[in-house]
């Protein structure tokens, strides 16, 4: 498909007052709500072109549909990276994981991907074609519009193309992973992220057992990786190992081969399901707080008899939290009011993944969010007939 | 009008005499028109109590911050109430442990990095007037500097935002909450979709090692080459400077920074981050200069001859009195590999108006800044630099770049953007401007180009 072809799709659709949900490779789903109405799928699957490759400016333009991992591998020939750390990477793309807002673990040290976007051709509700941007890495000519409409669960537009600036890969990854007995958590990770060699990432991890690694226990674990030039990455393994002897850690165990991988699977189970009898919350946190945050939400879980699974990003301070119970009969007679009583307590809670059919009626925005008002208007101005996914994003949208 | 805004804000805050109004009738860029009243709120109720009376006379409102914007975007162009931030520049909240601050609109710059130092931390973004200039500003032209090579311009600093709109109500957008980045539309805007009245601003960590290179050339082609090849390298200093040899030796003779006054162009490198990388890198990028043609390599070896270097960099406006009564500064931004290309279509274009030109400017983002000589007395020199100003943003544009890379378009430049971007995409923005200032009171006449009305501006 071309851009020309998404236009005149949507000015036909926009004519008929036809709903066009717009998919990519489908892995965020379970992010916002199901579309409220559907009549035309407008998948971006064909736009999967790497349209310009420009390696010596350090930028790159690609269609929307383009894969994650394609965009990644033609990258490392170049020794670049953008760092999405987007779930599934081989299935997510480009255009899905900004669409969806997807904020990766690594996003303290390198930034976030919106920070990598330079430039947009969007298609607008009315067929219109508007470009942003360009491929220049610093442009002030008017509104970031590109911006806008990352995180936008393409309601506003359909993102066709995706202008990048890249940066340069790290030379050397690697993983640590140890246990964490209780007693030793805060310590650890407010050491962790007064380090010097800043960790690319760490996780606290507690439950997520098949999801990550067939490894589990009641003390949890924690879950780092360097990254860097070789020398930064050693002196940051002893930094490392050394804060968290102070800490109290038994043992620091490096990853020898697979840190990438241990790092992906992790990023992937922020998505796991457990069958249809799982939901999955992200809670914007501060490394200071998360650990009193997840104890609190566990006793709300504890009270529905609901089983927990809980990972924290300690650099970023999200708090990843997932509850299941035996079979999606028992979780659907009990995950409305869980929902609520959640809700009482981190109103800021937004479901990213679930297969069971009750999370349609969970607040999945969570409840706290300010400019509502702004958000609907601006709906309004770019897509008046509500065409483009209904309803899949908040207040409504 | 009047009465009621001595009413709201008091008799202090509001200045109506001709020679206060004067003062605010431009910016660094030109004059405009006088405004008819210039008030100083001291609170987020103030600014809203202002727009709210503001609506009700239909007046225009233009937010300022210190006027140290080059394109007119501070400049009452239809006269109105100007409100000025010079009031609201306290520093409301510094949280080092979360290494963020929340910032009224008129802090200045560098009074914020001054504060988070004592804690290891610092504001990245640091445009040249970082002296003077404030976060309001600055978020309103999302300004860049000579680090936002590395650590990039305003908009990846901003956390949160509190903004007045058209109608005098507050609300908040966050980059942490869902919903559409309205912080991302806000940043760069102008002050033409609302008025922000403060800021949560990321803090980062002060690098443990920093260095300095200086590096000369026969001329701006070569230094330029070898800027294109340390970034094709993969290699991203947080800072890449370049003067030609008209600017380095007036910045010499100012500044005595060290500058070899014989030199064709100048390159100014520094680099942040470990100290167990800072020799790899200091031998790639000699490498690659030197292979590039360099001329001479110098090392800064303390802190200050490292400080001389950048204060060299840093007064280069200040310098340019030395060798020309007025200067026109153009700010354009094209792809870095074709720096070379860009530079000499500039010399070439000055040469056409016999201009005197000074480059000064951020090599690594591809970021030029000209700097044509003129003298206002000369109306002929005012036409010359007028017609080569518009010819470098037409080899900009040829170039695949653009006419602002972090100056903004203000008044100056916003006809300039019907050759960045098609009447769809003009439209496109104008949606977002038709939300947040529908009756075009807020800054108006800026941006977007004259002559159509931003509500004409739509596709058939």
């Amino acid at each position: 498909m071309t851009v020309e072809q998404i236009s005149e799709l949507l000015a036909a659709s926009n004519r008929e007052g036809k709903a066009v949900v717009v998919t990519g490779g489908g892995t965020l789903s379970g992010m916002g709500r199901p579309p409220a109405r559907s009549d035309v799928t407008l998948s971006t699957l064909t736009l999967d072109t790497i349209v310009e490759d420009a390696p010596s400016d350090l930028t790159i333009a690609v269609q929307s549909g383009v894969r994650i991992r394609t965009l990644a591998q033609r990258l490392q020939k170049h020794g670049t990276h953008v760092p999405f750390d987007a779930p599934h990477p081989a299935d997510a793309t480009v255009g899905g994981t900004l669409a969806a807002g997807w904020l990766g673990p690594r996003r303290h040290l390198y930034g976030r991907p919106r920070d990598f976007v330079i430039g947009s051709v969007a298609v607008l509700a009315d067929g219109t074609i508007a470009r942003a941007g360009g491929m220049v890495v610093k442009n002030v000519a008017g509104y970031d519009m590109s911006r806008l409409y990352v995180g936008s669960f393409g309601t506003l537009a359909v993102i066709a193309q995706i202008n990048l600036k890249t940066a340069a890969a790290p030379d050397v990854t690697r993983g640590f992973q140890m246990r964490l007995p209780e007693g030793t958590r805060a310590r650890a990770l407010d050491l962790l992220t007064g380090l010097t060699v800043t960790p690319a990432a760490a996780f606290w991890i507690d439950g997520f057992k098949t999801a990550v690694d067939g490894e589990d226990g009641a003390e949890g674990r924690l879950f780092v990786l360097l990254e860097g030039s070789e020398s930064v990455v050693d002196r940051g393994t002893r930094d490392l190992r050394a804060a968290m002897g102070r800490a109290g850690v038994p043992e620091t165990r490096i990853v020898d081969a697979g840190a990438r991988e241990s790092f992906e699977r992790i990023v992937d189970a922020y998505i796991a399901c457990v069958g249809e009898r799982s939901i999955t919350y992200r809670i914007p946190a501060f490394t200071d707080d998360a650990i009193s945050r997840v104890h609190g939400m566990r006793a709300i879980a504890a009270r529905f008899e609901l089983r927990t699974d809980a990972l924290i990003d300690v650099m970023n301070g999200d708090i990843i939290f997932r509850v299941s119970d035996l079979d999606a009969h028992a979780l659907g007679a009990k995950i409305e009011m869980f929902d609520d009583a959640l809700h009482d307590e981190e109103p800021q809670a937004l479901v990213i993944a679930g297969q069971h059919p009750s999370r349609a009626l969970l607040a999945v925005w969570g409840c706290d969010t300010d400019g509502i008002d702004q958000m609907r208007a601006l709906k309004e101005k770019f897509d008046p007939n509500r065409i483009l996914n209904p309803g899949r994003f908040l207040a409504g949208i | 009008m009047l009465q009621r805004l001595i009413d709201a804000l008091g008799a202090d805050a509001v200045k109506t005499e001709p020679e206060d109004l004067a003062v605010y009738s431009f910016d660094a860029y030109t004059d405009g028109r006088t405004p008819r009243a210039v008030v100083l709120p001291a609170s987020t109720a103030d600014v809203s109590a202002v727009v709210k009376i503001a609506a009700e006379y239909n007046e225009p409102v233009v937010p300022r911050g210190a006027g140290t914007g080059l394109c007119g975007g501070a400049v009452p162009v239809e006269g109105g109430i100007v409100l000025s931030f010079a009031r609201m520049n306290r520093i409301l909240e510094l949280d080092t442990q979360r290494r963020r601050a929340r910032v009224q609109p008129g802090v200045i710059n560098l009074n914020l990095s001054a504060a988070a130092s004592p804690h290891g931390l610092f504001y990245a973004p640091d445009p040249s007037s970082q002296k003077i200039s404030t976060i309001g500003g600055n978020i309103a032209t999302n300004a860049g500097g000579p680090h936002c090579l590395s650590y990039g311009t305003t908009v990846n600093h901003v956390i949160e935002l509190e903004i007045v709109d058209d109608g005098g109500n507050v609300f908040t957008t966050s980059i942490d909450h869902p919903g559409y980045d309205l912080t991302a539309a806000f940043v760069g805007s102008e002050g033409t979709l609302g008025i922000v009245t403060s800021a949560w601003v990321r803090l980062m960590r002060a690098p443990e090692a920093v260095r300095v290179w200086l590096a000369t050339f026969d001329d701006v082609e070569s230094a330029s080459d070898a800027v294109s090849a340390i970034i094709a390298a993969g290699i991203v200093p947080t800072a890449l400077e370049m003067m030609d040899k008209v600017m380095a030796a007036a910045v010499e003779a100012a500044f005595h920074a060290g500058y070899p006054t014989d030199a064709g162009a100048v390159l100014l490198i520094e680099h942040a981050g470990f100290e167990d990388d800072m020799a790899h890198y200091e031998s790639e990028i000699a490498r690659i200069v030197r292979e590039g043609g360099a001329t001479t390599w110098r090392s800064a070896r303390t802190e200050a001859e490292r400080a001389a270097l950048w204060a060299g960099r840093k007064g280069a406006a200040g310098a340019m009195g030395r060798i020309s009564p007025n200067y026109y500064l153009q700010d354009v931004c094209v792809r870095r590999s074709t720096l070379p290309k860009a530079l000499h279509a500039v010399e070439e274009i000055a040469r056409e108006y016999r201009l005197t030109v000074a480059n000064v400017f951020h090599a690594g983002d591809g970021n030029l800044h000209p700097m044509l000589c003129y003298d206002k007395r000369d109306p002929k020199q005012i036409q010359a630099v007028i017609e080569s100003g518009n010819a470098i943003l037409e080899t900009a544009i040829a170039l695949g770049g653009t006419v602002s890379g972090e100056h903004g378009i203000g008044y100056e430049k916003r006809d300039a953007m019907t050759h960045v971007y098609s009447t769809s995409d003009l439209a496109t923005m104008a949606r977002v401007r038709d939300v947040f200032d529908p009756s075009r009171r807020l800054n108006p006449e800026k941006i977007f180009p004259s002559g159509v009305r931003c509500p004409e501006v739509r596709p058939a």
